[in-house]
């Protein structure tokens, strides 16, 4: 079937949102590090919410209606809607506890609130494609994906806020050298976590991908424009191989062992985050459009 | 329960299409949009043994229909009779009745911007009469009626051809209730 634009980054913007979020709460609620980048976070995660779901409206057409989807509450539209509500909710009310102050535990609970509602999200997003109709998709193996590709983008995003925050320290050093000092070094030990985060995600989104590559290969009614060859050696291997691949895990693991072993001699560690980052969110966008092209009903009369 | 379908008799379909346009004329179906569509299968086999046949398709009238169950507003829904209808003024155009669909049989009408498919010609039915692609193939190889009544014409038709030669599309718990003859001596029934 042909690339669904509007789907592709309306699942892009709101997995980056729950990534961001969830990633955000691990490492600032529950394990106490680098809480300078709550706020900031949890915003950028309701922008990215907020961008996913207008992409999301440019797929209708008749969004005037949409209200109509709460009467089918079984419909994957309904349940994405519902949690994309329920966890913009959340974040909305987390930003509110941290303006006012509220106590840590307040805070933490609203947080982990949050964080399942995102994790569930990111699932539900995925499940959505998860189609009887439709043999490339109809497996749990996409939706886990989903989740693994959600958790892949929060880390590097993270890891660009946190890159960020540690150049802005150095800078306030030169005015204020013990806060400062304290500070970078919340930051060097958070690194360290969203390090070790990243590489666990990277390593789970990669065997989800081996998985989901035999699940086409296996999968029933076996048809050439839904077949594994088509996407190893095949018209789709410059995206595999290119776009998913190459983007999603080989350039960003480069860059990240870069940032990691401080070699600043040719590129800086931001830049060096920050091209990570652009480089996932490229491979966020091949997947799905890869997800899209091999995506052929069981029988396609028309 | 009543379920109306269509039974299509392949033995006698010679590929005409004039299915395809009585349907178009009928119901004003847009241009690059289709409620069904004659396909040519084969020829298959090796000389002087080959085979080839018709397969006119259209929706299938599952009896657990996907598209039904994916659409958010109801605007997808079983009638009565069992026929599967779009409201067009619930559809909001989402197309994921159209990705639950096993066989592609639904359309997205570029300019309306609501998915439309095939309705038996409920109009005409109700009126009693035929849909349009019945009453005007001149092989009369499309009928019909409730499958699950045993006195219909359908049932009559598929009685009469006999179990072997009665043939329904992949089933992936859908359940379409279409039917399509095809006996082994004109040609061999290609899933």
């Amino acid at each position: 079937m042909s690339i669904q634009w509007p789907l592709v980054f309306f699942t892009l913007f709101v997995g980056l949102g729950c990534g961001i979020f969830v990633g955000s709460v691990v490492l600032t609620e529950w394990c106490g590090k680098a809480k300078q980048i709550r706020t900031i976070s949890s915003s950028i995660a309701i922008v990215a919410l907020g961008v996913g779901g207008v992409s999301s409206t440019m797929h209708l057409g008749h969004p005037e209606r949409m209200f109509g989807a709460l009467g089918h509450p079984t419909s994957g539209i309904f349940m994405e809607s519902t949690m994309i509500g329920l966890f913009g909710l959340a974040i909305i009310v987390y930003l509110l506890a941290l303006r006012r102050n509220a106590s840590d535990r307040t805070c933490k609970v609203i947080a982990t609130i949050g964080a399942v509602l995102a994790v569930v999200l990111a699932f539900v997003n995925g499940h959505a494609y998860v189609i009887a109709a439709r043999p490339a998709w109809n497996t749990l193996i996409l939706p886990l994906l989903y989740v693994a590709s959600a958790g892949v983008m929060g880390c590097f995003s993270l890891s660009v806020l946190l890159a960020r925050t540690k150049y802005a320290d150095t800078i306030a050093t030169i005015a204020v050298t013990e806060t400062a000092a304290t500070a970078e070094t919340s930051t060097t030990t958070a690194t360290t976590t969203i390090k070790r985060a990243t590489l666990i995600a990277l390593a789970f989104q990669a065997v989800l991908l081996i998985a989901y590559l035999i699940h086409v290969a296996v999968a029933p009614y076996p048809d050439i424009t839904r077949s594994v060859m088509r996407v190893l050696t095949g018209n789709l291997a410059l995206l595999f191989w290119g776009g998913v691949v190459l983007l999603g895990f080989l350039v960003p693991t480069v860059l990240m062992t870069k940032f990691y072993t401080k070699n600043t001699e040719s590129i800086s560690p931001l830049t060096s985050v920050k091209l990570s980052l652009a480089s996932v969110l490229v491979a966020g966008v091949a997947f799905r459009a890869l997800m899209f092209l091999i995506g052929s009903s069981i029988k396609q009369f028309f | 329960m009543s379920q109306r379908t269509m039974v299509v008799d392949l033995d006698r379909c010679i590929g005409c299409k004039s299915c395809e346009v009585a349907c178009k004329h009928e119901n004003g179906v847009a241009l690059g949009c289709t409620w069904n569509k004659v396909l040519t299968v084969g020829p298959t086999g090796t000389y002087p043994k080959l085979e080839m046949y018709y397969l006119p398709t259209m929706c299938q009238e599952c009896k657990d229909a996907p598209c039904v169950k994916a659409c958010p507003t109801g605007a997808s829904y079983k009638s009565k009779d069992g026929v599967v209808l779009v409201d067009k003024e619930k559809c909001i155009g989402c197309q994921y009745c159209m990705f639950a669909c096993p066989y592609g049989v639904r359309t997205f009408n570029e300019e309306t911007k609501v998915v439309e498919k095939c309705t038996l010609c409920a109009h005409l039915q109700a009126a009693g009469k035929q849909p349009a692609c019945v009453e005007k193939c001149p092989a009369g190889c499309r009928f019909v009626g409730d499958i699950d009544d045993p006195n219909s014409e359908v049932a009559r038709v598929i009685k009469n051809a006999g179990s072997d030669s009665v043939h329904v599309l992949p089933d992936v718990g859908n359940q379409p209730s279409a039917r399509y003859i095809l006996h082994s001596k004109i040609a061999t029934w290609k899933e």
